[in-house]
């Protein structure tokens, strides 16, 4: 039928043009900001945990304390299962449609970096990706997340090879952009010792079995295995460990690894694992910022378990509500932009006070741990990584 | 790589072998009884398995509660999907089918994310993940146990189709639909056992191997790995699906110890195309060799 | 009423940019990039039976290849660039082809699907070549002197491709090759025994599959802008396989509208999170439960709709 057909078509097209809401997020009473997060797909527990958990927390307990200079948090995500084509028409929905101010938290390396131009482009802030790789460097929009995994392994080789005079060093790694960026950066790390890597094993995410990979790396008897993987392979990769009675190396899993999840999962297999750690412990630490996020996870969501997912998600909501703030009521993207460079020695209770310089990088910090009767025990201050 | 290293290596092989095994048995019933693939099968599993979970949780009872249950909502889940969703569709064409199982594959996983989270969690084994040392040989129970258990349920699996009546009937419908119907057999009866068999192997298989890959919403991942192995034996044949199970875990385990990482990920599926093209069939299947 | 329908949606089509906002010129491009791959597909699974499960694996090798043509070859025209693509997907087509035209329906569709796994894994390992993991950034394509950078000349430049292939498609249905792969469908004894030539038109099939989901692949790179393995995995594949039967198989406007359908499904679902495959999955049960053979068949049901038979 043409006509029900062209009739259909014009009332489609007359309603997508309706007029447009405020011009950049901003309006007398609300900002909207917004992400392309995985809700479906590998990293789904994580995605619902940084942002309906963790931005979101932040924004409830803000908005009813009034607000920011009146205006109250809107969020809007859209799913992407970790594909980086969905997260490019998501984020470019949120930019054109949903007209959000900026967008906050990410994830997934691929995901991220497929919208960097066109974020750049448009002068939208990307606030915060939840992603390790270094490739998010460089941009005037972008400030980065969580430490990039050239600090963490900075730390973490200095600690071992410098401090604690480790020579023989493999590695179990993801077959993605977070395991790679990882072992480029330890290859880069160690040369600086004049030391390589004696063995460094490659995994596919959702391997059913690691023995081959871990008889291989067992056969070049490293003193240190690092994991760069995600919990549930490196709790694969602990238990594999205690199945083939391999003891002595110690294992060391890197900062995205560091979590209680993967303890869960390995049981009594993680004793006396070390790792770099990014936060402090959130269900444990006496941090007056940590044992604050417990409260409001407690009032709000009494059924979510704190973790540091979700810490990581309140912290950048944190974060973007002070740049909002102290941007004023004249709140644009430049003066978010200038207030969240103007951070000097912020104060979240959760992390060592925040600088923020002319790198953009919000966290370089991580500090020592060691598996003790189930949980994580701090055994250095925290670590520098410049 | 010592002797010991590679026994270990190849044994746990095998015992993930034997998970994809009973993963491929499931798809060949109720490929053989109603000639569909059914794309569910794996999150079907993944949601019997969380029930189990979540009654042995709640019940404080041993584990052997856990498999029960699981096996219970398995036959359940089976039994239900069968008859108010697949019953429906069977006279359509067979693409219709399997994306209704697609559907509903994808609604299980994203049902068990509402419910559950899609958190991973640790699952209790009936076996312990400690080596045992026997001389020159090391392995884990759990391996052990993986493969013992499977075996014994694929015997189990024999004797129903050997000695049963529903067996027979099953193998009838298998070989000739219409004929089945006419010798009085109940076509119905038969779509709906086989369901609810492979419901109940795959239930049994995801208590076994939630230990090793964790409880998860993405657990039924495993049967894409099914599908290769029913492939790799030769579909539709019982004993191929045993073979190829287990010679893919294997493959997958000795890939890594001997081959660059540039190809180690792509061997199962080279060989898979390699043994495809070389017999048609599959390992142990009827090779129609088309004249083309 | 015919020509009339068909003014009328290609009016649609020329004036959408300039009555729809930019994100929907920006979709309608994704829709019309899947439509070809549907189209491509179709030919193979929908009438010479060959279901395949790696069409992902054939749309990465066309953008790539696309992509890294532009990339080292900027002078090159966009025309070029993607008919380049099309032509390496096609011969990458022909050799998988070849060794599969003894493999029939489980055997073939397994067949296709290691085919898409182990090209993303040639993808991460031919690193110098494809970038890797880090993905590959695609610059804007030209045509002569003008710079495809803005969502509407990329859209006007995918609609006139997919035009373009539209009807070589359709006139190819009508062709005594186009009858011939039907008849393959029909009945593979039928047709050997009525003098068609099976392997060639199989392989045929094949190809041209191969090169339609190719073009799509450079179009899909240009249109995107970034590329990356995870892009193309397995449950892609399986997404266009939904769109052909959602659409009616053996059936190019069923090819369009399921491509549309279901690429404007998963667009608009994204913002229910966690719940948008639970809506999507239902969608698709109860539309195949309540439309068997797919929307082409439904609409064929309609009295006086203008939907083209397949035959």
């Amino acid at each position: 039928m043409i006509s029900r057909a062209s009739l259909l078509l014009l009332l489609a097209v007359t309603l997508s043009a309706l007029p447009a809401a405020a011009q950049q997020g901003v309006s007398d009473t609300e900002i909207v900001i917004g992400g392309s997060n995985s809700f479906s797909g590998p990293l789904a527990f994580t995605g619902d945990q940084i942002t309906k958990f963790g931005v979101d927390l932040y924004v409830r307990v803000i908005n009813d304390a009034g607000g920011i200079h009146g205006r109250k948090i809107r969020t809007v995500y859209y799913d992407d299962g970790y594909r980086p084509q969905d997260a490019v028409a998501n984020t470019k929905k949120l930019v054109e449609q949903d007209k959000v101010f900026a967008i906050i938290i990410p994830q997934g390396s691929p995901p991220v970096v497929a919208t960097l131009d066109y974020l750049e482009e448009n002068k939208v802030p990307l606030l915060f990706p939840y992603q390790s790789s270094p490739v998010t460097r460089g941009k005037r929009y972008v400030l980065q997340g969580m430490t990039l995994s050239d600090r963490s392994s900075k730390m973490m080789i200095d600690y071992l090879a410098g401090q604690r005079k480790i020579k023989k060093f493999a590695a179990l790694y993801q077959d993605d952009e977070y395991g790679k960026s990882f072992l480029t950066a330890f290859e880069k790390d160690l040369a600086r010792f004049g030391l390589k890597l004696v063995g460094a094993e490659s995994v596919k995410r959702g391997v059913m079995d690691v023995s081959a990979q871990v008889a291989k790396l067992q056969a070049a008897k490293p003193e240190v295995t690092f994991l760069v993987l995600v919990p549930g392979p490196g709790a694969q990769a602990l238990k594999e460990r205690q199945k083939i009675g391999w003891t002595d190396t110690l294992m060391v899993s890197t900062g995205p690894l560091t979590d209680e999840r993967y303890l869960a999962l390995a049981g009594d297999a993680a004793e006396g694992v070390e790792g770099l750690s990014l936060w402090p412990d959130p269900v444990t630490s006496d941090l007056p910022g940590v044992k604050l996020y417990r409260e409001h996870m407690q009032r709000y969501f009494p059924k979510n378990e704190p973790n540091r997912y979700s810490i990581a998600g309140y912290f950048a909501g944190m974060l973007f509500a002070e740049g909002a703030k102290r941007a004023g009521r004249a709140l644009t993207r430049e003066s978010l932009l200038a207030a969240l460079e103007s951070f000097k020695g912020f104060e979240s209770g959760i992390l060592p006070p925040i600088t923020i310089g002319p790198d953009h990088e919000t966290q370089k910090q991580g500090f020592w741990v060691r598996v003790e009767k189930g949980r994580f025990k701090q055994l250095t201050d925290w670590l520098k990584s410049e | 790589m010592t002797g010991q290293a590679l026994v270990h290596v190849v044994v746990s092989g095998l015992a993930t072998g034997s998970i994809y095994a009973l993963m491929a048995i499931s798809l060949v019933i109720i490929y053989n009884a109603t000639r569909t693939l059914n794309f569910a099968q794996g999150e079907m599993l993944m949601i019997s398995t969380f029930v189990g979970w979540t009654a042995w949780q709640v019940l404080h009872a041993p584990l052997v509660v856990a498999l029960a249950v699981a096996v219970v909502a398995a036959a359940l889940l089976g039994f239900v999907l069968e008859r108010v969703v697949i019953r429906h569709a069977i006279s359509a064409t067979h693409f219709d089918v399997l994306i209704i199982t697609l559907g509903l594959s994808l609604m299980l996983r994203s049902a068990a994310g509402v419910t559950w989270t899609h958190d991973e969690f640790p699952f209790p084994s009936f076996f312990s993940n400690r080596p045992v040392v026997a001389g020159p040989i090391r392995v884990a129970p759990i391996s052990l146990g993986i493969i013992g258990a499977s075996l014994a349920l694929m015997v189990a699996l024999g004797a129903l189709f050997r000695w049963t009546r529903l067996g027979r009937a099953m193998r009838a419908v298998a070989q000739n639909q219409r004929a089945a119907r006419l010798m009085g057999i109940s076509v119905e009866r038969v779509y709906s056992s086989s369901w609810i068999i492979a419901s109940v192997v795959g239930a049994v298989a995801g208590v076994l191997i939630a230990p090793v890959i964790f409880l998860s919403s993405k657990m039924g991942l495993v049967a894409i790995n099914g599908f290769t192995a029913a492939v790799l034996g030769g579909f539709g044949s019982m004993p191929g699906a045993v073979v190829g199970g287990m010679l893919l875990g294997v493959l997958e385990n000795l890939a890594p110890l001997y081959l660059p990482a540039s190809i180690k990920h792509s061997v199962p599926f080279l060989v898979m195309i390699t043994i495809l093209i070389v017999r048609p069939g599959g390992l142990l299947g009827r090779v129609a060799r088309r004249k083309v | 009423m015919r020509h009339a329908a068909l003014a009328t949606v290609a009016a649609v089509v020329v004036g959408w940019p300039w009555a729809a906002p930019r994100y929907f010129v920006f979709l309608a491009s994704l829709i019309a990039i899947n439509a070809i791959v549907a189209i491509g597909l179709n030919l193979l699974s929908g009438y010479t039976n060959q279901l395949s499960f790696g069409h992902a694996g054939f749309l990465a090798i066309g953008a790539y290849a696309a992509a890294i043509l532009t990339i080292r070859a900027p002078a090159l025209p966009v025309p070029a660039t993607l008919l380049l693509a099309g032509l390496v997907t096609a011969a990458v087509g022909l050799a998988l082809g070849v060794p599969c035209l003894r493999l029939e329906g489980l055997y073939l569709a397994m067949a296709t699907l290691a085919f898409g796994f182990v090209v993303v894994e040639a993808i991460l390992n031919l690193e110098w070549l494809t970038r890797g993991n880090d993905g590959l950034r695609v610059p804007a394509a030209r045509i002569g002197p003008w710079i495809l950078a803005t969502d509407t000349a990329r859209y006007y430049l995918v609609v006139a491709v997919a035009a373009l292939l539209i009807v070589a498609a359709v006139n190819l249905s009508r062709t005594k090759t186009g009858r011939a792969l039907l008849a393959v469908r029909e009945s593979e004894i039928a047709a050997q025994a009525s003098g068609v030539n099976l392997a060639a038109y199989k392989t045929l099939a094949f190809v041209v599959s191969a090169f339609y989901t190719g073009v799509a692949g450079g179009l899909f790179a240009l249109v995107v802008g970034f590329l990356s393995p995870d892009s193309f995995d397995v449950f892609l594949s399986v997404d266009f396989v939904a769109m052909i039967i959602v659409g009616g198989l053996g059936s190019i406007l069923g090819s369009v509208v399921g491509a549309a359908v279901i690429t404007a499904l998963n667009d608009s679902l994204a913002g229910f999170q966690n719940y948008r495959p639970l809506i999507f999955g239902a969608i698709l049960v109860t539309s195949m439960l309540f439309m068997p053979g797919g929307i082409a068949s439904a609409l064929r049901k309609i009295p006086g709709a203008g939907a083209r038979p397949p035959r």
